[in-house]
């Protein structure tokens, strides 16, 4: 898949940016806070109607105005023309996808898969377990709207049973009680599905992150993501541990009413040669891990949903030696189509190599090529 | 700008219905106002015996004209089995389908903790006396597939087999008559996941 062309309108900086973009590597060259990072939030808008910087769309709408639209055209065996509008006044964010509106932004995702780098990455192996879920949550749902649908469900049985164990505690009686072993029954039922495909979902990727540190990396360090669910990695034994687990822990759940079991506290273990990362890695290890993460999510989903994703880098290569940075942009060029935000763009003048790469200048929200 | 009184008021009351907001109320409002005066007679006529003529059925919750409803007071209906529905609106639905002879049962909502809805505001003490009195062969649950229509069942099923009662769910999954093609990607996952054996 390949994004032709994009527009900002009131975007943040840009007052209104029309671009035209490689279907190889894109540099975007510019100092910070000149509006190079809102150009890849504007194209993730255009593929997930979401920003992936925490951020709220108010917050969006270039300053002194009311509204923000983009504008994207995509190209697979058909071409797509994505369009967002955002109204402060009415809080509503409108997507049109080829002129039609769209009611369900689930409608959207994995239709334009996008795969991001960025700094923020290092949350993902260094941070809590929590981030790490929502890295492996994330993928997972790119390729399967199944497994999205059971997140979204069971997340409201979390919410539900954590108001009735309020309720319990406040007010106990048996028939409560009844209600919340119907609520855990559900619990069970929706969190064996999430469970089951994670267990697969991490025996696939991890052959992919190997191929990602072997083959781009250029390491030769063994990376694996470890992933139990209650001490069981097989799925035939989720229920029965999940229901026994679930058991132990019911008068420690009430008394605290809080869902204290479940694979919303699963964790996901990031190792290399036998070595758990967060204990063990270098800076150089943690930031090799993030990247050969990324481009494992990149193969797997163009394998999953047979079509290429987008690659989204901000602000990488100033972390990385120019013969890594080299290196990996020679392999994004032959991959797909790739938008890299740089700083300086003058160490890396030998990477602009292929004559089909894009170099762009953004200064003050104002779009150069050059 | 200062809005005329009775228009205000007109416009509070109409945003209360369902899915009706300020800006339709007020066009509602307006509509009503250029409208011949026996055109609103006629819409307020409709809408006191809505409530004046309709009540509820005392055995099943539906919506009838009687005390006990039609369904209820047919001697044809199948007296052994009972569907459990959320809303009355629900029969309606499954009475077009013609597939169905039994009886009905309104729950009146779902449990909905997050709303403070607990089995004690829901019509469920009324489905176990029917069981206890009538010869109820089989309970066929009907609701939602949402999350509190699903925990809900999962309640019903436990309370009622533990009471000998045969307990049955309407298929969840694709839709019927519903082309695999027009299906989100999740129902067919979900279906996938679901499926039974022949
Ligand atoms: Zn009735």
């Amino acid at each position: 898949m390949v994004l032709k062309s994009i527009s900002l309108i009131n975007f943040r900086l840009h007052k209104n940016s029309s671009l035209n973009f490689s279907e190889k590597i894109n540099f975007i060259v510019g100092g910070n806070g000149q509006g190079k990072t809102t150009l890849l939030e504007a194209i993730y808008y255009l593929t997930t109607t979401k920003s992936f910087v925490a951020t709220t769309d108010a917050d969006a709408v270039r300053f002194g105005e009311r509204s923000f639209e983009l504008n994207g055209e995509f190209k697979n065996q058909t071409e797509n023309k994505i369009r967002i509008f955002y109204s402060k006044e009415t809080g509503k964010k409108q997507i049109f996808l080829n002129k039609k509106q769209i009611v369900k932004s689930s409608a959207i995702i994995g239709k334009f898969p996008v795969v991001t780098l960025t700094q923020a990455d290092h949350y993902i192996t260094k941070g809590y377990p929590e981030e790490r879920r929502k890295f492996v949550n994330s993928v997972i749902s790119q390729a399967s709207s199944t497994y999205l649908n059971y997140l979204i469900e069971y997340n409201r049985i979390l919410r539900q049973r954590s108001s009735l164990m309020q309720r319990i505690k406040e007010n106990y009686s048996e028939k409560l009680l009844n209600e919340f072993d119907a609520w855990t029954e559900y619990l069970i039922s929706n969190g064996v599905e999430i469970v089951k495909h994670r267990l697969s979902f991490v025996k696939e990727f991890n052959e992919y992150l190997k191929e990602a540190y072997a083959n781009i990396m250029l390491q030769e360090e063994i990376p694996i993501i470890k992933y139990k669910f209650l001490e069981t990695s097989d799925e035939k034994n989720a229920e029965e541990f999940f229901r026994k687990e679930l058991r132990a822990r019911r008068d420690d759940e009430l008394r605290r009413a809080a869902n204290l079991v479940g694979p919303h506290r699963d964790e996901f273990r990031f190792y290399f040669n036998n070595l758990e990362l967060r204990k063990f890695g270098s800076q150089g290890q943690h930031k090799t891990f993030q990247i050969a993460l990324r481009f494992a999510q990149f193969f797997y989903l163009k394998d999953k949903l047979n079509k290429t994703p987008i690659f989204l880098m901000d602000d990488i290569f100033g972390e990385l030696d120019a013969f890594r940075s080299t290196k990996i942009s020679e392999y994004l060029g032959k991959i797909g189509q790739a938008f890299i935000t740089l700083t300086d763009f003058s160490n890396y003048e030998e990477i602009l190599n292929a004559e089909n790469d894009k170099l762009i200048k953004v200064e003050n929200g104002e779009c150069v090529y050059e | 700008m200062q809005i005329a009184e009775p228009l205000q008021i007109a416009i509070d009351e109409l945003s209360k219905l369902p899915s009706i907001g300020k800006k339709s109320a007020l066009r509602l409002a307006l509509f009503l106002l250029k409208s011949q005066p026996d055109e609103v007679d006629n819409l307020v006529k409709a809408i006191l015996d809505l409530k004046r003529k309709i009540k509820f059925c005392k055995i099943c919750g539906n919506i009838s004209v009687e005390d006990e409803c039609e369904i209820c007071s047919n001697p044809k209906r199948d007296r052994k089995i009972i569907c459990v529905v959320e809303e009355a609106s629900d029969i309606i639905a499954i009475e077009k389908t013609n597939e169905y002879n039994g009886l009905y049962h309104v729950l009146g909502g779902v449990l909905d903790p997050l709303k403070g809805v607990g089995i004690e505001s829901l019509n469920f003490a009324s489905l176990l006396t029917r069981i206890e009195n009538e010869e109820v062969k089989e309970i066929l649950l009907a609701l939602n597939p949402d999350a509190e229509g699903e925990a809900t069942s999962i309640y019903l099923a436990r309370q009622l087999k533990a009471r000998g009662v045969k307990v049955s769910r309407i298929a969840r999954g694709l839709p019927i008559g519903g082309d695999l093609e027009f299906a989100d990607e999740a129902t067919i996952g979900r279906a996938l996941i679901n499926r039974t054996e022949l």
